[in-house]
């Protein structure tokens, strides 16, 4: 018996156009706590897919427990006891907690010793034990999509217990979580941990891997940088390792100076399809120069306001003033000639088109007006020259310049088409929905600086994000959000992260 | 070995990119063609004599024999004459397929716009020039009509067009078939009245070089049109904005475009060109209409429009081909013995393999890539 | 008031077996719009199997009716993998798939049914004739007053639905299969996770769909035309879409729909018959089921939920 639960050796995975793996090799002991540190895009989680059969590795080896295996599918996984929680949720929103905990692996009774059924009552009863001995509460007969979350993420850590996983492995899995949330994840791996599992924490976050793991490995753009005992090393140097040259923490941030309301959202109310209240009475402010953010866990109405300002989300109740003017009732395009620009969460289905080229991408605003548009003709050189122009201002890189699909690019470059069309219309208001969210630090620290840019020359900003880091860095104002409600609203240097973290969770104060 | 061999001369003919929107449809084509070609041999006939068969029916090879004021032109012109509205059909399914919508509807607009031009304008008595621009236009009305309200119900009430469309069909059909048994019918024909001469969009048995022949109006038309729609939708405003909707309708309307008003006038558009289809087919090619059927053109021209990859130029000469074989079987079937309805197994296997065409350029792009990958590695 | 319950029961419950296959698909995650010719291509193949059993081996086509019953879900079940590959494995639109094989489905149907009589029977005709089929009467039942009209001049294959209903709806409740394929539509990626083949589970549901439509077109051509010919293709098979849209992929809901479609379309013939009108209104009557749907499309679509990962092509390296 090898003294590694876990060894992959010279694994390379190659996707079309890109090597996501190149020859990285890791060994795992039994009973610790192994992070796997780099950057969105290093390939941390095709690693790991590796590992939990969702892939094959085009060159390389496994071996579990000192023997070789050959893991073609997340079933053979199941069984040599490897478990893993997505950082997208696999989950059924439609079915119980227990139907999703025994999806594949479903308990069996006979009607009349006949007519097999799937025996949720018996399921129902086990999952209850065992989220108690782990101390992971969660109510079995309640569906997915009525539960926040940090329950779905039990939901997924009890599934792999369910299996009777030893070797568990964690996707980025606090990206969604509040800090008070992240500190008792952390607690239960430990727990899990001292239990005897093996765990691998798949993570940029530095913090989290100096509190709570015993080694960790660094990836950079495919490639297995160090394998370093984390207890005697830096964040600093790991930090540097990660990204590949020194990096500062620090975002150079000028004191801000506020003018008059650009944005004022009264009493908004929304409704979602089942006709649930998902925003329940929100008002703010946006003033010039200022950055607004919102602050909350996932799903709790921060999008549906961004899309209600837009123009993209109907409102039941409330109003919502641009530089004074109601434009409650306008049509989308009418508010961004008003002076809206939006860079929404979900760039590829919603903030371009995929398939038209990038030059067409980047005047989907303004095709329709002159000179774009003569006559209800399209004028190609205008939109091509404009793009080019956009191009070379936003450095977009892709592979054919203006005439590349856009589905080509990489979603750094995508998102910078998108926020340098949006910045072009000049608008007073700008909405940033996740805007750095799956990007690399390089990319992210450039994004980071437009929005303050744009700050600085007078723009009034919302800015929603669930990376608390950022919105901490970078905000003048945070409002905090829970169940569709703004539980607070502060200037960002009065507020500290765990106070934000509390609010997130619905704790009230009263002040 | 040979295999090897094979692959690389298929890829010599197949694998050029920039071909890609001829090679493949012929490609499919081929394919379709070795299928029907088995089921005739099953059926103990010699395919090769029948696709000739299809040829000569179709004015593209000389028949042993022609009847008086007959000839290969004769043929030829009458094949153009069926293709005038199948290139209407398909410029129909295309342009509504651009914009993301189905119009499984083309039959029942056809009808609909074939039928209102004949009682309105084919039984008026009206002069030539009034009467044949009018039965264009009472089409165009007539389908945009149709098309429009399915449109509407999808923008309106979140109803799947492919579902609306078929109910139309099947009201359309049984609704006129009512009129024309109880108010129009001939009783010898059992079909419509025939509608007059002034009205016809083809001008039929035009004397010149001892031959009869069918000259079609509406051909010219359609060529015209079609080259419209190629620079309607590359070029213009609206163009843009269907596309737009079709390539990803939260997109379009994230960045402003009214895509329910879009896909209204997408189908209004769409309905149009169907009712095109149907006056260049009821009253072009046929003078009458047949009560209780539906043109089974409204669906061919969904195999033509995807074989010419939805693009102007590339549904021309896919209706001819589809034109060649329905035109052809009927004297295939009469020559071989093949029954005429192998021309629709044909066209439903064309289909069939256009809906995978996606999925065959992707093959054919990999094996190239394969076979390179394998030759940079010998030159190593 | 007796006729529209004994037609509309023959005409809905045929329909509720399609519009099952449907919802089986569906809630897989695969679109199924090629009902209609998967409905088609069973009887085909159904009444194509008994005639020539039927000339070769001299037997009565009477005896052969739950032969025709069996080898028409059988057609159904073979015709379907033809979408199922078409979806499943060449990734192609569900939707234009689902209506290529109408085409097909028509176009070759026509085709071998005009060339097999020419060939085996020497005959021009488009059909294949074959028989009527006995129809029973549960006379304790059937004095029940109203009601009763339910279980008088039962055609055998309405049982054989029913049957077959309750044991589909009980698969796709309560087994595992059931919960597999219920969780395809939602979030395949979850099935694949589980460890699950989420393509089997796909194939299966489109061949259980095909079986489901071949059994009701047969039994649309014992009861409506006593025949198998091209009039078999009148758009039921999307009005039994329609039905399982208002259903809202459920099945109870579906079955209500169906009766619903049925007693509409027998009430009208029933009207037009005390009206005496001329045979030519039996146009208008037809066009009933397709304006009903069209009526109840406008009150419903808004309000329903399709599965959530519907005509989604299922790609195990998407995220």
């Amino acid at each position: 018996m090898s003294e590694y639960i876990v060894e992959m050796k010279n694994i390379t995975k190659r996707f079309p156009g890109v090597v996501a793996n190149d020859d990285i090799t890791i060994q795992i002991k039994k009973g610790e706590i192994y992070s796997i540190l780099g950057e969105n895009g290093a390939g941390k989680s095709t690693l790991m897919s590796m590992l939990f059969g969702m892939y094959e590795p085009d060159q390389g080896e496994i071996w579990i427990r000192g023997e070789k295996v050959n893991i073609k599918s997340p079933n053979q996984a199941t069984k040599l006891n490897i478990g893993m929680v997505h950082q997208h949720f696999k989950l059924v929103r439609n079915y119980t907690v227990t139907e999703n905990i025994i999806l594949g692996i479903e308990p069996i009774k006979r009607y009349g010793g006949l007519f097999p059924y799937v025996n949720l009552n018996q399921a129902a009863k086990d999952i209850a034990k065992l989220s108690k001995r782990y101390g992971l509460e969660v109510d079995p007969n309640k569906k997915i999509e009525d539960i926040n979350v940090s329950l779905q993420q039990r939901v997924e850590i009890i599934k792999m217990l369910y299996r009777e996983a030893e070797i568990l492995i964690f996707d980025e899995p606090t990206a969604v979580l509040t800090p008070q949330e992240v500190e008792f994840l952390l607690k239960i791996i430990e727990e899990l941990r001292n239990g005897g599992k093996t765990i691998i924490l798949i993570t940029h976050k530095l913090e989290e891997v100096k509190k709570v793991a015993d080694r960790c490995a660094i990836l950079n753009k495919g490639r297995l940088v160090s394998v370093l005992d984390v207890k005697d090393t830096s964040t600093k140097t790991m930090a540097n390792l990660m990204v590949g040259r020194e990096v500062s923490f620090e975002v150079a941030k000028k004191p801000s100076t506020f003018g008059e309301v650009v944005l004022k959202v009264e009493n908004l109310w929304i409704r979602n399809q089942d006709n649930f209240d998902i925003v329940k009475g929100v008002s703010f402010n946006i003033r010039k120069g200022e950055i607004f953010a919102i602050a909350g866990v996932s799903g709790n109405g921060q999008i549906e306001i961004a899309d209600a300002i837009a123009g993209l989300r109907k409102i039941s109740q409330g109003n919502i003033y641009l530089n004074g003017k109601n434009i409650k009732d306008l049509t989308i395009r009418d508010r961004i000639e008003m002076g809206i620009s939006y860079i929404p969460e979900d760039r590829q289905d919603v903030g371009l088109i995929l398939d038209f080229s990038l030059a067409e991408n980047l005047s989907l605003k303004d095709y329709y007006k002159k000179p774009f548009n003569e006559n209800g003709f399209l004028n190609r050189k205008v939109i091509n020259d404009y793009g080019a122009q956009l191009i070379e201002k936003y450095d977009i890189r892709s592979g054919q310049g203006i005439k590349t699909q856009v589905r080509s690019m990489s979603g750094g470059n995508q998102q910078k088409a998108i926020i340098g069309r949006e910045i072009e219309l000049e608008s007073s208001l700008m909405i940033f929905v996740q805007p750095t969210r799956g990007l690399d630090i390089g990319a992210i620290e450039n994004i980071q600086k437009m929005i303050l840019e744009e700050r600085d020359k007078g723009k009034a900003i919302l800015l929603i994000s669930l990376e608390l880091d950022e919105i901490m860095s970078i905000s003048d104002t945070i409002g905090v959000i829970y169940n569709g409600e703004i539980l607070k609203i502060q200037a960002t240097q009065s507020l500290s992260i765990n106070e934000v973290g509390e609010f997130m969770m619905g704790v009230k104060y009263d002040d | 070995m040979i295999r090897a061999k094979m692959n690389k001369a298929f890829l010599k003919i197949f694998g050029k990119e920039e071909w890609y929107l001829v090679t493949i449809p012929v490609f499919l084509i081929l394919l379709s063609f070795i299928v029907a070609a088995i089921i005739i041999i099953f059926l103990g006939k010699n395919p090769f004599l029948a696709f000739y068969n299809l040829l000569q029916g179709s004015g593209l090879a000389p028949k042993p024999a022609y009847g008086g004021h007959k000839s290969m032109l004769t043929d030829f012109l009458s094949l153009l004459n069926y293709m005038t509205p199948m290139i209407f059909a398909s410029l129909s399914v295309a342009i509504a397929l651009k914009g993301g919508l189905f119009n499984i509807g083309v039959s029942g607009q056809m009808l609909f716009g074939g039928f209102f031009a004949t009682i309105l304008v084919g039984y008026s008595g009206l002069d030539w020039a009034i009467a044949k621009p009018l039965v264009l236009i009472v089409g165009i009305i007539g389908g945009a009509i149709i098309g429009g309200l399915i449109g509407l119900l999808k923008h309106k009430f979140n109803i799947n067009e492919v579902v609306s469309s078929i109910m139309f069909n099947y009201i359309i059909q049984y609704v006129f078939s009512f009129f024309i048994h109880g108010y129009y019918i001939d009783p010898v024909s059992r079909q419509s009245k025939y509608i007059s001469d002034a009205s016809r969009l083809t001008l039929v048995n035009v004397q010149m070089f001892n031959l009869k022949m069918d000259l079609s109006i509406g051909f010219i038309i359609a060529i015209i049109l079609a080259i419209a729609v190629k620079v309607f939708l590359d070029k213009s405003r609206l163009g843009f904005e269907i596309k737009a909707v079709g390539a990803n309708h939260k997109g379009a309307n994230y960045a402003g475009i009214n895509v329910g008003r879009t896909r209204v006038l997408t189908m209004l558009i769409s309905g149009a060109f169907a009712g095109l289809a149907g006056v260049t087919y009821y009253l072009g090619y046929f003078a009458s209409i047949q009560p209780r059927v539906l043109p089974s053109m409204g669906f061919d021209a969904i195999a033509v429009a995807l074989l010419g990859n939805l693009h102007s130029y590339g549904i021309i000469a896919a209706s001819f081909i589809i034109s060649i074989i329905d035109k052809g079987s009927t004297y295939m079937s009469s020559k071989a013995g093949v029954r005429q309805e192998i021309a629709s197994v044909i066209t439903a296997l064309i289909l069939l393999f256009s809906a995978c065409s996606v999925y065959v350029q992707h093959k054919i792009q990999s094996k190239k890539d394969n076979l390179e990958y394998k030759a940079r590695k010998e030159i190593k | 008031m007796e006729t529209i319950i004994i037609d509309g029961l023959s005409f809905g419950l045929p329909l509720f077996i399609m519009a099952i296959g449907g919802i089986y698909s569906e809630r897989s995650g695969i679109i199924n719009l090629a009902i209609e010719g998967l409905q088609g291509f069973g009887a085909f193949f159904g009444s194509l199997s008994i005639i020539l059993v039927g000339h070769f081996f001299d037997i009565p086509l009477q005896k052969l009716f739950y032969l025709a019953l069996l080898l028409s879900m059988f057609g159904g079940m073979l015709f379907s993998t033809l979408h199922g590959l078409l979806c499943i494995k060449f990734k192609a639109n569900q939707v234009i798939s689902g209506v290529v094989i109408n085409i097909l489905s028509m176009a070759l149907t026509i085709f071998l049914t005009t060339q097999i009589n020419s060939i085996v029977f020497g005959a021009m005709s488009d059909k294949f004739r074959i028989g009527t089929s006995n129809r029973f009467t549960i006379e304790f039942l059937a004095k029940i007053p109203i009601v009763g009209a339910a279980f008088k001049n039962i055609y055998p294959f309405q049982v054989v639905i029913l049957i077959i209903a309750v044991f589909a709806a009980y698969v796709l409740n309560k087994t595992r299969f059931g919960l597999r394929l219920r969780a395809c539509g939602d979030n395949p990626h979850s099935v694949d996770a589980a460890g699950v083949e989420v393509s089997r589970i796909q194939y299966l549901a489109v061949m259980i769909s095909g079986a489901l439509s071949g059994l009701g077109g047969i039994s649309f051509a014992y009861s409506i035309s006593t025949n198998f010919s091209p009039a078999i293709y009148m758009g039921y098979g999307y009005l039994a879409i329609a039905a399982l849209i208002f259903g809202n992929w459920k099945v109870l809901p579906t079955f209500g729909a169906c009766l619903l479609f049925g007693f509409a379309r027998s009430g009208g013939y029933y009207i037009a018959q005390l009206l005496k009108m001329p045979s030519t209104f039996s146009d208008l009557i037809m066009i009933l089921p397709y304006v009903l749907t069209l009526l109840l499309l406008i009150f419903f679509s808004k309000a329903n939920h399709p599965p959530r990962a519907l005509g989604e092509i299922y790609d195990k390296g998407k995220r």
